[in-house]
């Protein structure tokens, strides 16, 4: 997977992977790109090219992550960024996987029970995420961002948080096994269809849920820490 | 995770043969785990001795042949041509000719992975006993440990161990997925919670 720079064309780009449609929009770019350059639409926005090229590239390749770049980005653009993806999955994504799963359901036989436990997971699922975003607005977030305003004078070393211990994030694990259930446990009759948009959507979540982690575990927590410490 | 992921070791001085192995490897083997290093030393800090193949040069192969000749079996050396004469074939060591194409460096590791790893998850390994059932059945009910323990006569640590079983065995790692997986083998009914 090749890397963004700034003197592509952004709707090449996007043509080749559509799934950046909601990051761009994260950052109030709509589409309508015509044939300008990344440099130029972060230019006409007043945003920083390379925190938006950043967040585009880590997006698109889950192997690249450069921690120190990261690091050295202030915490209220990664709290900007962190406050939008929770914004989508809140007005976006959780209804729309709702959206798919109510209709997959009530298109499949009615006795299906199987159909009704995935529908009490998602719920139970959506009921965490919806928690750590309420938490994040009330209290982390605020918190992150009064730290950097007592400490904007000082410069902070780079943290490298190890990995070695870390537990798994309980979103990522109910997402994780919601999709593997479907996949694996499915029984009787439901409608194949609908059955394969729900995954699709569950799928897309995983994958942007997965980002939004490695920012806030690997970055943010990182930074903090050394604020907290310093 | 109910089944490991092939470990893997890179141990080449070259940077670029380290990474263009990697990426082949990720691309076409996944999953899989990969570690490189770019001389021995390096690799003896972290030696734990549960790799599944280490993939290596000559030249090192040849200054550690102590370590490397009892695990022949699991060694690939890359050879810059095939009629190297270092060290002599036929000794149940395995080559990757560098200079080959594509196609027929993936036709080997193909080869290489299918001839000595099982991919098949162990199936007979996966039926919970009679006990972790009791315990599924009472985490599903929303019990915490400590019940768990009292209502079952067992310590805390035995909850715990079994919990950790269920989760290999099955995959699953969340309450719900469990719950699920529980409602659908007929382990606990509908009815005994709330749906």
């Amino acid at each position: 997977m090749s890397l963004v720079y700034p003197k592509m064309q952004l709707s090449e780009v996007v043509e080749e992977h559509p799934s950046l449609i909601p990051v761009i929009n994260r950052f109030g770019i709509r589409l309508g790109l015509g044939d300008k350059s990344v440099q130029f639409i972060c230019e006409k926005q007043a945003l920083d090219p390379d925190f938006f090229l950043t967040m585009i590239n880590t997006f698109l390749n889950e192997d690249y992550f450069p921690e120190k770049k990261l690091q050295s980005f202030h915490t209220s653009l990664l709290v900007d960024y962190l406050t939008q993806t929770n914004h989508y999955y809140q007005r976006s994504q959780l209804p729309n996987i709702e959206r798919h799963l109510n209709y997959f359901i009530s298109m499949s036989t009615p006795e299906n029970s199987s159909l009704k436990v995935i529908r009490k997971f998602f719920y139970s699922f959506k009921d965490e995420l919806l928690k750590r975003i309420a938490k994040d607005e009330k209290i982390w977030f605020p918190y992150c961002l009064s730290l950097s305003e007592k400490l904007k004078d000082i410069t902070l070393p780079v943290f490298h948080k190890e990995e070695e211990g870390k537990t798994e994030d309980p979103i990522e694990a109910l997402l994780a096994d919601l999709k593997s259930i479907m996949i694996k446990h499915l029984t009787g009759e439901y409608d194949e269809n609908l059955c394969y948009a729900v995954i699709v959507s569950i799928n897309t979540l995983e994958k942007d849920i997965r980002q939004h982690n490695r920012i806030r575990y690997r970055i943010l927590e990182p930074i903090v820490w050394g604020m907290e410490h310093s | 995770m109910t089944h490991r992921y092939k470990n893997i070791a890179i141990i080449l001085s070259d940077t670029l043969q380290r990474i263009g192995l990697r990426c082949l490897l990720l691309d076409y083997f996944s999953p899989i785990e990969i570690t490189a290093f770019p001389g021995f030393d390096d690799f003896c800090k972290v030696e734990e001795d549960s790799f599944d193949f280490y993939f290596t040069q000559p030249d090192i192969f040849i200054c550690n042949a102590d370590y490397f000749l009892p695990k022949r079996n699991k060694t690939i050396l890359l050879l810059n041509d095939s009629s190297s004469a270092l060290p002599p074939p036929g000794q149940g060591f395995h080559s990757l000719p560098l200079k080959a194409s594509q196609e027929v460096i993936l036709e080997q590791l193909q080869h290489l992975f299918a001839s000595t790893i099982n991919h098949t998850p162990n199936e007979g390994n996966r039926e919970l006993s009679s006990r972790e059932i009791d315990v599924l059945q009472l985490i599903v009910k929303g019990i915490t440990n400590k019940e768990i323990a009292d209502k079952l006569n067992i310590s805390l640590n035995t909850v715990l161990t079994h919990r950790k079983n269920i989760t290999s065995k099955l995959g699953i790692k969340t309450v719900p997925g469990l719950t699920f997986y529980a409602i659908m083998n007929g382990l606990i009914s509908g009815d005994e919670i709330e749906l």
